[in-house]
């Protein structure tokens, strides 16, 4: 077979001595920060991003993904200790495993969302595999029309995962493409949107809008909330889940570890609607049904095995199509092309060892999470009673340093300070900042692939709809245009709205 | 009229802002009123710079203007939404135009625009502390991060650290002079030792006239 070729190719590249260790840094890292109350992965990877840049390619990928599953992990801790989910996907493990710390079960809580993300790692990294090559293929035979008909379908499903209103979602996300396309046009070479501004000729960095929005707004936020939180330290004693945990846990994390895999392939897709789903399903399923919300095991295992395997699959649409899923994908997008890597399907062709190298550093990273985070477990909740008064100055210089060092130039540091301002104002107003980024990753591509298409058709724009010439473009569209119908009815409206207030 | 939910009200009159500015900046005009210079329109054949954002800016100037008429209109529960910003847009306005006026007059006595700006943020921040409580989170953090950004490289990374972290601790609820001295300590030792010698940043350690 030669999935087993590639992935023994992947390992080879992942188990070099140097590329072990800059994803077990990633890991410890990502969990670090990302086990900070209020600090969400996407915070997380923004503010970590520039120690990736001197590595090369292949070693700042695998740190990144290591980054990313730590940050969630470390989330999950957070949610289970604290109560306080440090981002939307971890919010359903706060339900019923804050009820478990309450109750002095943390540790087989926090043994069962590793053991349940390890496994659903395992399976993830297979389904990646599996699924990744076919769709390359694919999206190999796709034109410009057809690339921008899919990312209109990948912004339109970031909208509907929105919180809140859909009308503000889709006007952030017009906001992201328009503030994308600040800079030099690379079709005419014209300045655009730079007022003599120098430093804005090659466009505003994501990685400060992203630090500004996420980073900045969220400490400001958390700085408004005075509120002590009740933080179960010393109750963590035993870890391992008992005989009867277990026979409780395994069917949900399978069935989490199915429908998370499922969920993280669809463009919007990802950990969140993955941890969603699949506490919903197991609330449906489950036979303890009315145990949930009071500290069901069962509560814990789904979701925490269902947003695993989905941030992971969702690495599929980004690795074969080079399109973004949601804002933690934007964010790999934005550092593959800082390291000159131009994401698509060639990417797996082209540079094989640095895509089966990525998927083999996917388990690993895994592996490493449960190998690691259980004994070191003491250690980050040490961290969480620290106060946030030390933490969130120590955090602001760090991103400090990070901004300054991209160009070292303090100029992106007062852009990161505007989006900061921005980003402020748009949660005050409920304008939800991550379609936004997602927008800002797609600004020129979309216009490239715009320009590229109608040049083509000769200035017709119905190629796009074209159902005999263009079915994959007209899919797209149509799918989109569903979508957005669906979501609008008056019925699903309410329940959308029903969902989200539930969760705030 | 009643504004019934305020978020919406203000949210798209920011979108409308956003998306005209953009469009009127990419066109140059405004119904033949010259107002800058503007880019090529082009034909959907072959499209001018201007073309996209011109489309885009039009949309989302369309969407806030729904999104303002229904702040007129939306009960969601029936009762009105109000937002809590810890500024009014007078607040706004009148910060915007300390920042552009010091960062232009600076510009034009020193050709340098920074330190005007740097000067306007402690100006704000002064003023938000005495006049707005609320956002004094909001103005010293951003405050602190502009300051550390302006005078890293002519204090070095020790001070400009230093400055960040006493500025953006000033800004929490609780501000503990020994705590935040060790706290600063720490971190630079951290920092000058991870980021200067460690990652080789290229940033000066020490400030300029002591070299």
């Amino acid at each position: 077979m030669d999935i087993f070729a590639n992935l023994a190719l992947g390992f080879g590249v992942a188990l070099s001595p140097f590329n072990l260790l800059m994803c077990l840094i990633g890991v410890l890292l990502g969990t670090l920060i990302g086990v900070l109350p209020g600090i969400g992965p996407v915070a997380t990877i923004a503010m970590l991003l520039p120690i990736t840049f001197n590595l090369s390619p292949i070693a700042a990928l695998i740190m990144l993904a290591g980054i990313y599953y730590g940050a969630q992990y470390g989330g999950s801790t957070t949610a289970i200790l604290v109560n306080l989910p440090g981002e939307a996907s971890s919010v359903v493990t706060c339900l019923d495993g804050y009820q478990m710390a309450r109750r002095g079960r943390a540790g087989p809580a926090l043994a069962t969302a590793a053991i349940g993300s390890f496994f659903a790692g395992c399976v993830a990294t297979l389904v990646v595999a599996m699924f990744a090559p076919p769709l390359a293929e694919v999206a190999l035979k796709f034109g410009p029309a057809e690339y921008f008909s899919l990312m209109v379908l990948g912004l339109v499903a970031a909208v509907v995962l929105a919180h809140g209103s859909l009308m503000k979602a889709i006007a952030m996300v017009i906001l992201g493409l328009l503030l994308g396309l600040i800079g030099t046009d690379v079709n005419s070479g014209v300045l655009r949107f730079a007022f003599g501004i120098s430093e804005l000729a090659d466009g505003i960095g994501f990685v400060v809008v992203a630090m500004g929005m996420f980073g900045l707004a969220e400490i400001v936020a958390n700085l408004e909330h005075k509120g002590e939180r009740e933080v179960f330290t010393t109750k963590v004693k035993n870890l391992w889940p008992t005989r009867d945990d277990w026979k409780r846990i395994w069917a949900p994390i399978l069935r989490g570890t199915l429908l998370g895999s499922a969920l993280g392939i669809l463009p919007g897709g990802g950990a969140l609607l993955a941890s969603f789903g699949a506490y919903t399903l197991e609330k449906k399923v489950s036979r303890n049904a009315k145990e949930f919300g009071k500290g069901a095991i069962e509560g814990v295992a789904a979701p925490e095995s269902a947003n695993n395997a989905g941030a992971q699959t969702s690495f599929i649409p980004l690795l074969t199509l080079g399109i973004p899923s949601n804002a933690v994908m934007a964010l790999m997008i934005g550092a593959m092309m800082i390291q000159g890597i131009a994401p698509g399907p060639q990417v797996m062709t082209e540079r094989p060892q640095l895509f089966w190298g990525m998927i083999a550093s996917m388990w690993l990273g895994n592996l490493m999470l449960v190998v690691l985070n259980l004994p070191l477990i003491g250690m980050w909740i040490k961290l969480l009673t620290v106060p946030y008064r030390m933490l969130y100055p120590s955090i602001l210089l760090f991103m400090g340093i990070g901004v300054f060092s991209l160009s070292n130039n303090p100029f992106d540091v007062l852009i990161m300070g505007f989006f900061g301002l921005i980003g402020y104002i748009c949660v005050k107003l409920e304008c939800e900042p991550a379609p936004m980024i997602l927008g800002f990753i797609l600004g020129p591509l979309m216009e490239e692939n715009l320009r590229r298409a109608m040049l083509l058709s000769r200035g017709d724009a119905t190629v796009f709809v074209d159902p005999v010439n263009k079915p994959i473009s007209f899919g797209f569209l149509v799918a989109s245009a569903i979508l957005l119908v669906i979501i609008a009815l008056p019925n699903i409206r309410k329940k959308r709205e029903e969902v989200f207030v539930e969760e705030a | 009229m009643k504004i019934k939910n305020s978020k919406d009200f203000w949210a798209g009159l920011m979108f409308i802002g956003f998306g005209l500015a953009f469009a009127i900046i990419a066109r140059g005009d405004v119904l033949g009123v010259k107002l800058a210079p503007g880019y090529q329109m082009g034909t959907s054949l072959r499209m001018g710079p201007a073309y996209f954002p011109t489309v885009l800016g039009g949309m989302l100037a369309a969407l806030g203007l729904v999104i303002f008429v229904r702040a007129f209109f939306s009960t969601l529960k029936g009762e009105a939404v109000r937002v809590h910003l810890p500024f009014n847009i007078v607040d706004l306005a009148v910060g915007a135009a300390v920042f552009a006026g010091l960062a232009w007059a600076s510009k034009a006595l020193y050709d340098n625009a920074d330190w005007g700006m740097l000067a306007a943020s402690v100006v704000l921040s002064i003023l938000a502390i005495l006049l707005r409580p609320e956002a004094r989170a909001l103005m010293l953090i951003l405050t602190s991060c502009l300051a550390f950004a302006y005078l890293l490289k002519p204090l070095g990374l020790i001070l400009s650290s230093a400055i960040l972290i006493f500025i953006s601790a000033f800004g929490g609820h609780e501000f503990k002079l020994k705590e935040v001295a060790i706290l600063s300590l720490v971190l630079i030792v951290f920092s000058v030792l991870a980021f200067v010698k460690g990652l080789t940043l290229p940033f000066p350690i020490w400030p300029a006239f002591m070299d």
